[in-house]
């Protein structure tokens, strides 16, 4: 399978500061969360993945296109949404779409179809003949992603496309893009909030200062942690009690529930029976996963 | 009664695209295309289509005028009547110049200003495309403008000349090949210069501002190196840094094959081959600006 992005030793240093340090990745096609803080060097790889900007050294494929050897052939396989506002305050949506998807290479009747259809699948139908002067930051950004997929993109580059939404606008964006890769389309998805990632991507890459923190799928990097939570209706000593009378060891109490490590699946058992032996309800007794905080604070820090 | 609907709500969802897909040359065009429209207020506003159609029919007037005093005057004995001739007609200076500051900012500053070179270069387009083609778009409107005018007035003396059309054509065939050539040569210089300008700021106002009056000031400067003589006439090989009417000294070469006698150029040794070789300096010059400022396109 061609690999969405592959990179080796990618290297890029602007004066005083090193965007990207010998980063090397090997991504297949899917949705990818690429996080990090400001100036982890996300947008640094979305230029060099657009072939704006020649790396120092190292090699970058998109798509399994040398980014170096083509970059025209590149752009022609990717959608790019960024993340400040680009929108003329003059043009209606249908029109800057349409124009954009001709600048991509369809033809113009081609273009105002598609981006009658794709204004359609954000949602913005109705609004897409009236001047972007008068869109909301909700619709704006709509429409970001509307000429990102115009040109029917292999791979979209979103840059913090959740940027400056409320949380209804924030959700029904990870739904588009969510429903986006559905339709088959790559999407490498630029942000630093790690929760967006975790909803919608089923890969990631993590990036800190330049340097690859971590890399790889996202169920596998939140894997569950060999701990289960407990919650025995805010009956926190009395539960404690009741799982050290079973002999289960490392238990820590947690927001009035309580924390069990486990050897085996046999201790779920036990604890089980142990609640049920107390006399408490059980309310919930579910695996513990780590967050990709936790993992991002964990494996930059060493 | 029940009443039966017929209508259905579809989800359309994504069509992936199987159609015919352009690459390099087709964004050129598509890019030369919307600058086009945009210049002329084309898919905009009315009031952004006043200017320049309220230019095309001012710098028509003189053409319309010649025309009509022709057909009033064709039955007569008076002389031929000539208000205007094809060498002055091209370069009808101060409503091309405006049309220039104009425009010029009106297709390259708002791309800035809006921030949207990110969206326009993640198209398989590079900053040369995108100089080259918002140069070309302008020269083709400014030629256009110069040179649907001539054709106005070409066509309409024809057709009223008292000795009949044909013998019109005959007798005023070079300036089919010379009123183009000499439009193309004003229309490039301009809007070489009236881009150049727009590249610098992000306000149109400025830009447009900046144009003229460098090319005024150039003007200005000139005519003080030149002196003058006691009749008030420049001539002097410092008619070059008129960089206003440089391209109308390029013109005259065209049309006449010399310097104007009585332009300030007109007998001077080298005069024409020193305006050639500055109208080509500027341009070039104007062009290296360019596209240096879009080599590097950031996001």
């Amino acid at each position: 399978m061609t690999a969405l992005l592959r990179t080796v030793g990618l290297t890029k240093a602007y004066p005083g500061v090193v965007a990207l340090d010998e980063l090397t990745v090997d991504i297949a096609p899917g949705t990818v969360g690429l996080v990090g803080a400001n100036g982890a060097g996300k947008t640094t790889l979305f230029r060099i993945m657009l072939g704006l900007t020649p790396p120092d050294s190292g090699s970058i494929e998109v798509a399994g296109v040398d980014v170096a050897n083509d970059p025209i052939g590149v752009r022609t396989r990717l959608g790019f949404m960024p993340e400040h506002d680009c929108l003329p305050t003059d043009q209606t949506a249908a029109d800057l779409v349409a124009t954009l998807g001709e600048f991509g290479g369809l033809p113009p009747r081609a273009a105002r179809q598609r981006a009658s259809d794709v204004l359609d699948l954000v949602g913005l139908d109705e609004a897409r003949f009236r001047p972007l002067e008068g869109f909301s930051t909700g619709m704006r950004q709509r429409t970001k992603l509307a000429q990102a997929i115009v040109g029917d993109p292999q791979v979209v580059l979103l840059d913090e496309p959740t940027a400056g939404l409320d949380p209804s606008g924030r959700e029904e964006m990870l739904q588009l893009i969510e429903r986006l890769a559905t339709f088959g389309i790559s999407i490498v998805l630029a942000t630093h909030l790690l929760d967006d990632v975790q909803q919608v991507c089923d890969q990631v890459v993590m990036l800190d200062g330049g340097r690859l923190v971590t890399a790889g799928r996202t169920d596998a990097l939140v894997e569950t942690t060999g701990t289960v939570t407990v919650d025995a209706g805010g009956h926190t000593d009395a539960l404690l009690d009741a799982i050290g009378a079973a002999g289960l060891t490392s238990v820590v109490a947690l927001d009035g529930s309580v924390a069990v490590s486990m050897s085996s699946d046999d201790d779920l058992d036990r604890i089980v029976a142990a609640v049920a032996a107390a006399g408490l309800p059980l309310h919930r007794l579910t695996p513990r996963s780590r967050s990709l905080d936790d993992v991002f604070l964990d494996r930059a820090t060493r | 009664m029940t009443a039966t609907s017929t209508g259905a709500v579809y989800d359309r969802g994504y069509r992936p695209y199987d159609g015919p897909r352009g690459g390099r040359n087709e964004a050129r065009r598509a890019l030369w295309r919307a600058s086009v429209r945009r210049a002329l207020g084309l898919r905009r506003s009315w009031r952004q289509k006043v200017f320049p159609w309220t230019l095309l029919a001012i710098v028509s007037v003189p053409a319309v005028v010649n025309v009509g005093i022709a057909y009033l005057t064709r039955d007569t004995v008076a002389e031929e009547f000539e208000f205007i001739t094809y060498r002055e007609y091209v370069g009808v200076g101060t409503a091309l110049l405006l049309f220039v500051a104009l425009t010029a900012p009106d297709i390259i500053c708002p791309d800035r200003r809006h921030r949207m070179l990110p969206l326009i270069f993640a198209r398989p387009l590079t900053g040369t495309d995108y100089v080259v083609t918002k140069v070309a778009a302008l020269t083709a409107i400014v030629f256009a403008f110069g040179f649907l005018p001539h054709v106005v007035l070409f066509v309409g003396q024809a057709f009223v000349d008292r000795d009949g059309s044909l013998t019109y054509v005959r007798a005023n065939a070079e300036f089919i090949w010379q009123v183009p050539i000499a439009v193309a040569i004003v229309a490039i210089y301009y809007s070489v210069l009236g881009i150049l300008a727009a590249s610098f700021t992000n306000r149109r106002a400025i830009a447009g501002a900046v144009f003229l009056i460098v090319l005024l000031v150039a003007s200005v400067v000139s005519a003080v190196l030149s002196g003058g003589d006691e009749e008030g006439v420049f001539s002097s090989m410092w008619a070059v840094v008129n960089l206003l009417a440089l391209p109308l000294r390029v013109r005259d070469l065209v049309f006449l094959g010399e310097m104007a006698p009585d332009g300030p150029l007109g007998g001077i040794d080298g005069g024409a081959t020193a305006a050639v070789v500055t109208y080509l300096a500027v341009v070039g010059t104007s062009m290296a600006v360019l596209l240096r400022r879009y080599r590097w396109i950031e996001t």
